[in-house]
């Protein structure tokens, strides 16, 4: 999950003008598709090192906005243009890997040195397989925290040490914080219609105890209540529906909100920002204690039908030694594997929380149809959220969708 | 030397012979640009069509099952009656609101045409920028639209254009409707600089009035502007993707989902490829049967 500017895609078109002309004389490069948008991305840093360390065989990169990654994935594969190398969404991993339109790369990851399995975010390491096969490699990730107004607690009375830790100290907080004569709420969080929406409500799915196979239990309704309570009493904009999540950011960064669910890459912003400011781990349900966060981030994977699956693999070794992995935190992201750490991080106890949010993220299936899955919840948070329908009414609906996919194909764990 | 040549050409272009040469050019041109992606999207709309296909045409047939599958979708009626409200909603207001401002400009006051150019500025933006931008000013806490309306006491409340599953349609419909006021203004005020002005005069001394002068000649005399951009305007409003996209995402449950935010949908977010190229089939049958309409009344304009 990752926000994407027109000021950054226009900066990196003009660097991968640069870098394109640069290939273009080389004998044999390695096409890649990518979405590091902004020209301070790491993504970008490590693609100038392995040309600087392989001028017989350079990268040959273009800037893929990350909304638009699947979309040009598949006219690539339709036209049988597609690059040798591509970042993809790891929720869609699984859905590409089923319809072929993945190399498998098994043995290659089984032979590797590099790149070792159980040194990864079990959570990373699973949106890579699908039926028993490995066809990505994760790339970095990131997760979901509770970035809080320091000064705005103070103000309200709350103790900016001790943030909300369960859902009730969330509720109380939420409403503490709400002043609705100068237009500040509480509480903020992404329900868009779109991927956002799902990937921040899983986490509180997670934690009131129920999983997709139970959307229909007390449980699951709690979570969504807990949703829908926010807006309805009016500790959160109604403009949660429709707002992405850098923009629920950026209404919190301007002080139209006290907290707000967001993930790491936010932290590039946080330089400049004018108050105290604190991240902290999602809250748990009390009597259930169980802690959750959300898994994003993209993974590198190797189209069927790619020119140079073997030079491919190697820069996602390349990419994948420590000293690649660890830039992303630069970038505002992390390196998915749980034994890489930044020595003398930036923000250090943003860093702090964000790993140990890693240690409880869970990936978003996988499952060839997680797209409908996704869908199918962002109907029932919005239906809930608008008040269309009540959230029992709302998830029984959506697990009418829901369960028989899961049935057919079930979630590996669930 | 160089003379003759030129005249030898002249001559050759302008004789008979070169007609069935430039019929043809044209005649190839539409198979290759127009006919080509129409038929293969007519073709990916009665497959099964998955990743692991998708680059050969021999795919599995499936007849109207694609289609059938769309219709049985509860979002179907939802789509069709968002689109419909959608695409009226901003062809009438969009004419409406051009046909005001070319007359408007049409006064000779001074710095007209310059602002009749500024005007022209909101056109010339990337939808998405436009999306964007109408995002904030109708966002319901902080948003300029509710604090004027606040301000001016004409509401006590915000009001949740683009959360309310009442309002988004409404929200997104300005935002389009801003969009293409100037180009149906522009092509509006063409059509009024055309007009025959002796005419004009003859009326005014017969005593007609202004309001008389805009019925009884201005109107019958734009008819043939009119209906090519009442053609014009639905067809571009019936592939409005961007700002939605940008705006809404069609939520919230759908209420701004309109038939292209649905195909693309369908398409490349669910890799349900045969989906989508079933609606867009059924998005181009509206369109050719306006683009047909407005051919029609073109040709019998002519006649009489």
């Amino acid at each position: 999950m990752r926000r994407e500017f027109l000021k950054q895609s226009v900066a990196l078109g003009a660097l991968a003008m640069l870098g394109g002309a640069r290939s273009a004389a080389a004998a044999d490069p390695v096409t890649m598709w990518h979405i590091f948008g902004a020209e301070t991305e790491p993504g970008l840093k490590n693609i100038t090192r392995w040309n600087e360390t392989h001028p017989d065989q350079p990268i040959d990169q273009k800037f893929v906005p990350f909304g638009q990654l699947s979309q040009q994935l598949i006219k690539g594969i339709a036209t049988g243009d597609v690059p040798d190398l591509i970042t993809i969404d790891n929720p869609v991993v699984a859905s590409f890997a089923t319809q072929g339109a993945l190399e498998d790369l098994t043995d290659l990851v089984k032979a590797s040195s590099f790149i070792k399995p159980d040194e990864y975010y079990p959570g990373s390491w699973a949106t890579t397989l699908w039926d028993g096969k490995q066809y990505a490699v994760p790339g970095e990730a990131n997760t979901l925290a509770l970035y809080y107004n320091a000064d705005m607690f103070k103000a309200r009375g709350l103790d900016p040490e001790a943030p909300p830790r369960t859902w009730e100290a969330l509720r109380k907080a939420a409403e503490i914080l709400t002043d609705k004569d100068k237009n500040v709420f509480g509480m903020a969080f992404c329900a868009i219609q779109s991927e956002e929406g799902t990937f921040q409500f899983l986490p509180f799915l997670q934690q009131s105890g129920a999983t997709l196979k139970t959307l229909t239990s007390p449980d699951a309704v709690a979570a969504l209540q807990l949703w829908t309570d926010f807006v309805a009493k009016g500790q959160a904009s109604r403009d949660v529906l429709v707002k992405r999540q850098f923009e629920m950011t950026s209404s919190w960064l301007a002080g139209a909100s006290g907290m707000v669910v967001s993930g790491p890459w936010e932290l590039q912003r946080m330089k400049e920002v004018k108050f105290n400011w604190r991240v902290a781990p999602l809250p748990h349900r009390e009597g259930k204690g169980i802690e959750a966060s959300a898994l994003g981030g993209y993974v590198w994977g190797v189209p069927k039908g790619a020119r140079n699956k073997a030079a491919a693999f190697k820069v996602i070794e390349f990419m994948s030694e420590p000293a690649q992995m660890l830039q992303a935190w630069s970038g505002g992201r992390l390196a998915p594997v749980k034994t890489m750490q930044v020595e003398h991080p930036a923000m250090p106890e943003a860093y702090a929380t964000f790993r140990k949010q890693m240690e409880v993220a869970r990936p978003r299936g996988p499952h060839p149809r997680w797209p409908d899955i996704s869908a199918a919840m962002q109907t029932a948070i919005q239906e809930a959220l608008t008040g269309k329908s009540t959230p029992e009414a709302a998830l029984q609906k959506a697990s009418r969708v829901i369960t028989p996919i899961l049935d057919r194909t079930p979630i590996v764990g669930l | 030397m160089k003379g003759h040549q030129r005249l030898r050409w002249e001559r050759a272009l302008d004789s008979e012979a070169i007609w069935p040469l430039m019929a043809g050019f044209g005649a190839l041109y539409l198979a290759f640009f127009v006919g080509y992606p129409v038929i293969y999207n007519l073709i990916m709309s009665v497959q099964q069509v998955t990743l692991g296909n998708i680059s050969t045409v021999f795919r599995p047939f499936v007849g109207l099952d694609n289609y059938r599958k769309l219709v049985d979708d509860p979002l179907f009626a939802t789509v069709f009656q968002n689109t419909l409200i959608f695409v009226t909603g901003n062809v009438a207001l969009q004419f409406l609101g051009g046909l005001a401002l070319a007359l408007f400009f049409q006064a000779a006051f001074p710095g007209a045409a310059f602002f009749r150019g500024m005007i022209l500025a909101g056109w010339i933006l990337p939808p998405l920028v436009i999306g964007a931008v109408w995002k904030w000013l109708l966002a319901s806490d902080n948003g300029v639209i509710n604090y004027a309306l606040r301000g001016l006491g004409i509401v006590s409340g915000p009001i949740y254009w683009l959360s309310d599953p009442a309002t988004s349609l409404i929200g997104v419909t300005f935002a389009n409707v801003w969009f293409g006021v100037p180009f149906n203004m522009i092509l509006l005020a063409a059509g009024l600089a055309g007009l025959p002005q002796d005419m004009y005069e003859a009326a005014a001394l017969d005593g007609a009035g202004p309001v008389r002068r805009f019925f009884a000649l201005t109107l019958p005399m734009l008819q043939p502007t009119i209906y090519a951009l009442l053609a014009l305007t639905t067809i571009y409003t019936m592939r409005a993707f961007d700002l939605i996209w940008t705006m809404t995402h069609g939520g919230p449950v759908d209420s701004s989902n309109i038939f292209p935010v649905w195909s693309y949908h369908l398409s490349f977010e669910l890799f349900d490829f045969g989906g989508g190229a079933a609606v867009s089939t059924m998005m181009l049958v509206v369109v050719f049967i306006v683009a047909l309409i407005y051919v029609r009344s073109v040709r019998t304009e002519r006649v009489s």
